[in-house]
C-alpha cells in the first residue's frame, strides 16, 4: 500500500461492530484503522492522506459529538460519519451542523456505509488538494514586497496602471514593472487568475 | 289448634262419631240378645272407650249418657221404658258407675298422649327451629370466610401488580437503555453478515475473511438473544422461586443491565465483589430487580453533579456470622436526614416521575429473604444503599 492510500478511522466501544466495520470496509480495499474510544483516536498517530471518521455517536467517556467539536476545535479537518443507535433529530442537527458528512442509524446497511466513505474520502481529497492550493498560493503571495502588495489589491480592485500611480505617487512605468512581479512571483497566468487567487486568500482569512 | 268454623265442625264430627258407635252397640247388642243373653256391657263399653278416644271427652259423656238411656230402655227391666226397677237399680248403677270411670280414664289417657305427642310435636318444632339457626349461622360463617379468601386473594393480586408494576417502571426507565443493548449485537450482525458478502463478492472470494466476518456475525447475534433472555426474565411475572445461586454472578449480570444508563449519564460503575461470597438462597430475579433499583436510584442521584466524578460503586463482602452483604455507594446530592427516615415509606419520592415504590419493595424483598436493606449517608457525597443477605453455602435447608 502506497503511503498516499485513502485511510478509514472508525471508532466504536462495541469489539464485535468494530470487527464488522473493519472487514467490511477492507473488503473493498480501503486501509482502515480502528479505537475502542475517541481518546485513543486523540493520542494516535494519523497518517497525512485522505481520510474519513466513522463515529459512534454514544460512547462512554468523550462522546461522538463531543470528539467532533475537539476536532474542529484544534482544526483537524476530517468528513465524520457518524452512526447512531437513535438518531433524535437534535442530535442530528447538531452533529450536522458542527459539518457531519453523514449521519447514519445502527444498523447501519453495508453499501450505505461503503457509499458514504466513499464520497466522504472523494470530498476530503477535494478539500485536501484545496488546502494544498491555498497554501501555495499564500506562500507565494507571501514572497510579495510590501509596495507589490499594495499595487496587487489596487490591480485586483479593478484599477487602471494610471489611477494607481496617480494613487500610490509613482510612475506609470514603476506601476508595470511591479504588476509584470506580482504576475510572475503568483504564478498567475492572467488577471482574472490573479483576481480568484487573491479572493481564495482573502476568503481563507476571514473565514 | 282449630277455631271458629273448623273446631264446630271437628266437635259435630266427634258427636256423631260417638252417636253412630253407641247406636252400632245398640243394634249388635239388640241382635244378640237372644242368642248370647246380654252383652251390651262389653259392646257399649267399647263404644264409649271408642268414642272417647277418638272423640275426646266431650263425645265420650254423649256416648255414656246414650249408652246408660238405651241400657235404661232396653235391657233394664221394666224394658221399654225410661225407668230402673229397683230390683236392677245396683246393677244399673254399676253399669253406669263402669262407663263414667271407662270415659274418665280414656279421656285421660287421651289428653296425656296429647300432651306427650304435643310436646313431641313442640320438641322437633324446636329442634327443627334450632337447626335452621345453626345452618344460617353456619351460612353466614361460610359466606364470611369465602369473603375474607376473595378479598386476601385481590390483596394478593394488587401486591404482586404492583411489584409488577413497579418492575416495569424501571423497565421504562431503561427502555432506550435496552433498545441499545438490543441494537448493538444486531448492529455488529448486519456489519459482519455484510462484510461476509462483500468478501465473498469479491473477484476472487476470500474465504478466510468471510468466514471470520460469519463467525463474529453468530456471535452477535447469540449476544443479542442473551439481552433478550435477561429482559424477559426480568419482566416475566413469574412467582417467586428459591434456587441457589452465585451472589456475584447476579450482580454482575445487574451491572451489565445497568450499564447502558450509566454511561449515558456519564456514571462510571466499579464493581468490588469478593470471591469469599458465594451462594444464595432465593429469587434470584427479585433480588437481581433489588439491586437494579439501587444501581437506578444512584445513577439518578448523580445527574446533577458536575464537580466530582459520577461515580457508582458495588461492592460484596462475606461477612461474620454466615452473611453475605451488598453496598452501591454513590456520590450524589446525597440523602437529608428527613427524608433518610421516610425513603422506605410507600409512595414516598424526590423524583418527579418516581412512583415511590422502589426502595419498599426491594426492602420486603429483602426481608423475606431474611435480610435486612438500609441507607447511610457518606457525609459529604451521596449516600449507600446495602442490604444483608444469609449465605446459602451452610447445610441446605
Amino acid at each position: 500500500m502506497k503511503e498516499q492510500d485513502p485511510v478509514v478511522f472508525v471508532i466504536d466501544d462495541d469489539r464485535m461492530i468494530r470487527e464488522g466495520l473493519q472487514s467490511l470496509i477492507r473488503s473493498i480495499g480501503l486501509r482502515v484503522e480502528t479505537f475502542a474510544s475517541a481518546q485513543d483516536f486523540l493520542i494516535a498517530k494519523r497518517p497525512d492522506v485522505p481520510a474519513c471518521l466513522v463515529l459512534d455517536v454514544r460512547m462512554p467517556g468523550v462522546s461522538g459529538l463531543d470528539l467532533q467539536l475537539k476536532l474542529s476545535d484544534a482544526g483537524i479537518h476530517i468528513p465524520i460519519i457518524f452512526v447512531t443507535g437513535h438518531g433524535d433529530i437534535p442530535m442530528s442537527v447538531r452533529a450536522m451542523k458542527e459539518g457531519a458528512h453523514e449521519f447514519l442509524t445502527k444498523p447501519v446497511r453495508g453499501q450505505d456505509l461503503l457509499d458514504a466513505i466513499q464520497k466522504a474520502i472523494a470530498s476530503d481529497r477535494g478539500s485536501r488538494k484545496d488546502r494544498q492550493e491555498l497554501n501555495e498560493v499564500r506562500e507565494r503571495f507571501d514572497t510579495l514586497t510590501p509596495r507589490e502588495k499594495e499595487v496587487l489589491n489596487l490591480v485586483v480592485a479593478g484599477l487602471l496602471n494610471k489611477q494607481i500611480a496617480d494613487q500610490l505617487g509613482m510612475s506609470e512605468l514603476t506601476v508595470k514593472t511591479h504588476r509584470a512581479h506580482v504576475m510572475e512571483k503568483t504564478n498567475a497566468e492572467s488577471l482574472a487568475h490573479l483576481v480568484r487567487m487573491s479572493e481564495k486568500l482573502k476568503n481563507s482569512l476571514r473565514r | 289448634m282449630q277455631t271458629g268454623f273448623a273446631s264446630i265442625k271437628l266437635a259435630l264430627l266427634h258427636y256423631s262419631l260417638a252417636i253412630m258407635l253407641v247406636s252400632l252397640a245398640l243394634a249388635v247388642s239388640l241382635a244378640l240378645q237372644t242368642s248370647l243373653g246380654n252383652p251390651f256391657w262389653f259392646f257399649f263399653s267399647v263404644a264409649v272407650i271408642l268414642s272417647t278416644w277418638f272423640g275426646r271427652a266431650g263425645a265420650g259423656w254423649l256416648a255414656v249418657v246414650y249408652s246408660t238411656l238405651a241400657v235404661m230402655y232396653y235391657f233394664t227391666p221394666p224394658l221399654r221404658s225410661f225407668s230402673v226397677a229397683p230390683s236392677e237399680l245396683p246393677f244399673f248403677l254399676t253399669f253406669v258407675g263402669c262407663e263414667v270411670g271407662v270415659t274418665r280414664l280414656i279421656a285421660w289417657r287421651r289428653r296425656v298422649d296429647d300432651a306427650l305427642r304435643q310436646a313431641r310435636d313442640e320438641l322437633e318444632a324446636r329442634v327443627a327451629e334450632r337447626t335452621a339457626e345453626l345452618k344460617n349461622a353456619n351460612d353466614a360463617l361460610l359466606r364470611q370466610m369465602e369473603e375474607q379468601k376473595r378479598t386476601e386473594e385481590a390483596l394478593q393480586v394488587t401486591r404482586a401488580e404492583l411489584t409488577r408494576v413497579a418492575r416495569i417502571t424501571t423497565i421504562g426507565e431503561l427502555t432506550a437503555s435496552i433498545a441499545h443493548e438490543v441494537n448493538q449485537p444486531l448492529a455488529a450482525v448486519v456489519a459482519n453478515a455484510d462484510a461476509c458478502v462483500a468478501w465473498l463478492s469479491r473477484e476472487h472470494p476470500d474465504l478466510v475473511e468471510a468466514r471470520a466476518a460469519a463467525d463474529r456475525a453468530t456471535q452477535g447475534a447469540t449476544r443479542a438473544s442473551e439481552v433478550i433472555t435477561r429482559i424477559r426474565s426480568l419482566i416475566s411475572k413469574a412467582t417467586p422461586e428459591k434456587s441457589r445461586f452465585e451472589m456475584n454472578h447476579v450482580i454482575e449480570q445487574t451491572v451489565a443491565l445497568a450499564e447502558g444508563q450509566a454511561s449515558r449519564n456519564n456514571v462510571t460503575i466499579e464493581s468490588d465483589l469478593s470471591p469469599d461470597v458465594r451462594h444464595v438462597l432465593g429469587d434470584n430475579i427479585q433480588l437481581q430487580q433489588v439491586i437494579l433499583n439501587l444501581l437506578m436510584n444512584g445513577i439518578e442521584a448523580m445527574t446533577t453533579v458536575t464537580d466530582r466524578p459520577r461515580k457508582l460503586a458495588i461492592r460484596s463482602e462475606s461477612q461474620s456470622g454466615g452473611q453475605i452483604r451488598v453496598s452501591v455507594r454513590d456520590s450524589g446530592v446525597g440523602v437529608s436526614p428527613d427524608v433518610m427516615g421516610r425513603l422506605f415509606e410507600p409512595f414516598f419520592t424526590t423524583r418527579a416521575k418516581g412512583m415511590g415504590m422502589g426502595l419498599p419493595i426491594s426492602r420486603s424483598i429483602i426481608e423475606a429473604h431474611g435480610g435486612r436493606l438500609w441507607a447511610e449517608s457518606n457525609g459529604s457525597d451521596g449516600a449507600t444503599f446495602q442490604f444483608t443477605l444469609p449465605s446459602g453455602d451452610g447445610p441446605a435447608s
